[in-house]
């Protein structure tokens, strides 16, 4: 699991406000970083990696909600949430086959079809939590919770103006 | 299981006053579960209380280094130990009836199997329920079952002796305390520094700002 980054200039004095805006900005780049290749289902660490990043931004939102304009958080907290809750959907069977496939190679003979019956339905909900994510990651594209992201990091720094607004608002999407 | 709101949170406040805060109230909804969640029958309850393992964790991740004392560090530690022994008994949870279901679906396709091989017959011979479709299945998936019902005795023991240890160690009045202090003050500026951390630099204090 890759370890959180650390925030750079983060401080106990410093003011809350510039914590939400240093450290969201961080976590949400971190999620992004690994999107890369998270439907190869080949290779699993990578879906754990992006879920654990998700994880780690949906709890630094949670944790600096007040430092954020409030229906801009409540969106981009959603849809990260969505976003998560896909991950999990392919990491939870992925983890399960592994298990599976380590108690089939533990135990007799005799034993494995039941175990393979099981590694079957656990393989289809590996493929549906695979397209489900595929969903969420093009619906990230499209409501751009990238740029969302960084102008609510934006917004919540003490430099810029509390009032500014653009790049915020969740684009509407079919 | 929703999280408790933290009021008196200020943005224009220190972010350790805020932390402060926030680890109080989420360390509190932690130790609630405990009567509870001793209870290897309460499910919910050990549910419940990895979700507040996991809140907590990820706020002192944020927190502990830059805001709070030493114990702070130690306890991301011991929350994740939590957290993940508890992940492995939700999962041996969620996984058990799901085998169990598969079973009895398999046993039901069975017996519909055997009831169409006596075909008109007044009464069932009891050679036709053996050699069914799935009767090799039944055996792996019941030892499958006898594997995630011991494990997840065998990990309830280690939850308790966890929760023990985390108990005499005082996890929660030092992490109390922790919260409380404040780290040394970072290393004086470099004049390349441009006094970007410049309050970094003020006296470390003790105790909440509010």
């Amino acid at each position: 699991m890759a370890k959180a980054r650390d925030i750079p200039g983060l401080h106990a004095d410093l003011s809350y406000r510039e914590a939400a805006a240093r450290t969201v900005a961080v976590r949400a780049q971190e999620l992004f970083e690994h999107a890369e290749g998270v439907l190869d289902t080949s290779d699993i660490e990578r879906v754990h990696d992006m879920r654990v990043a998700s994880r780690r931004l949906r709890a630094v939102l949670e944790i600096y909600e007040p430092c954020f304009p409030r229906k801009a958080w409540r969106d981009a907290v959603n849809d990260v949430k969505a976003l998560a809750d896909a991950l999990g959907e392919r990491r939870d069977p992925d983890v399960h086959l592994a298990q599976l496939e380590e108690f089939a190679a533990a135990v007799k003979d005799a034993d494995r079809p039941g175990v393979e019956v099981f590694a079957e339905r656990v393989r289809s909900e590996q493929d549906a939590g695979n397209e489900a994510l595929a969903a969420a990651l093009a619906t990230i594209e499209e409501t751009d919770l990238r740029g969302r992201l960084a102008a609510l990091s934006a917004v919540a720094s003490p430099e810029n103006d509390p009032r500014r607004s653009f790049g915020l608002q969740r684009p509407v999407t079919q | 299981m929703k999280a408790h709101t933290v009021k008196g949170l200020d943005p224009d406040a220190t972010l350790a006053g805020n932390l402060e805060r926030i680890v109080a109230t989420r360390l509190d909804e932690l130790c609630s579960f405990a009567p509870r969640a001793l209870d290897p029958a309460r499910m919910k309850a050990l549910h419940d209380m990895r979700i507040a393992a996991k809140r907590l964790r990820y706020i002192l991740e944020v927190a502990a280094e830059p805001c709070f004392g030493p114990y702070a560090t130690t306890a991301i530690k011991r929350t994740k130990d939590l957290q993940d022994l508890l992940g492995e008994l939700h999962d041996c949870d969620v996984q058990l009836p799901r085998v169990r279901a598969l079973q009895d679906e398999l046993r039901a396709a069975d017996a519909l199997e055997a009831r169409a091989r006596a075909a008109d017959a007044p009464d069932l011979d009891p050679t036709l329920a053996s050699g069914t479709p799935h009767a090799e299945s039944w055996r792996g998936l019941e030892t499958l079952c006898i594997y995630v019902e011991a494990r997840r005795g065998l990990l309830f023991e280690r939850f308790l002796e966890l929760w023990r240890d985390l108990e005499r160690e005082g996890f929660r009045a030092r992490l109390r305390y922790a919260i409380s202090e404040r780290p040394e003050s970072p290393t004086p500026l470099s004049p390349s520094d441009n006094g970007d951390h410049a309050s970094a630099a003020l006296p470390s204090t003790i105790g909440s700002d509010g």
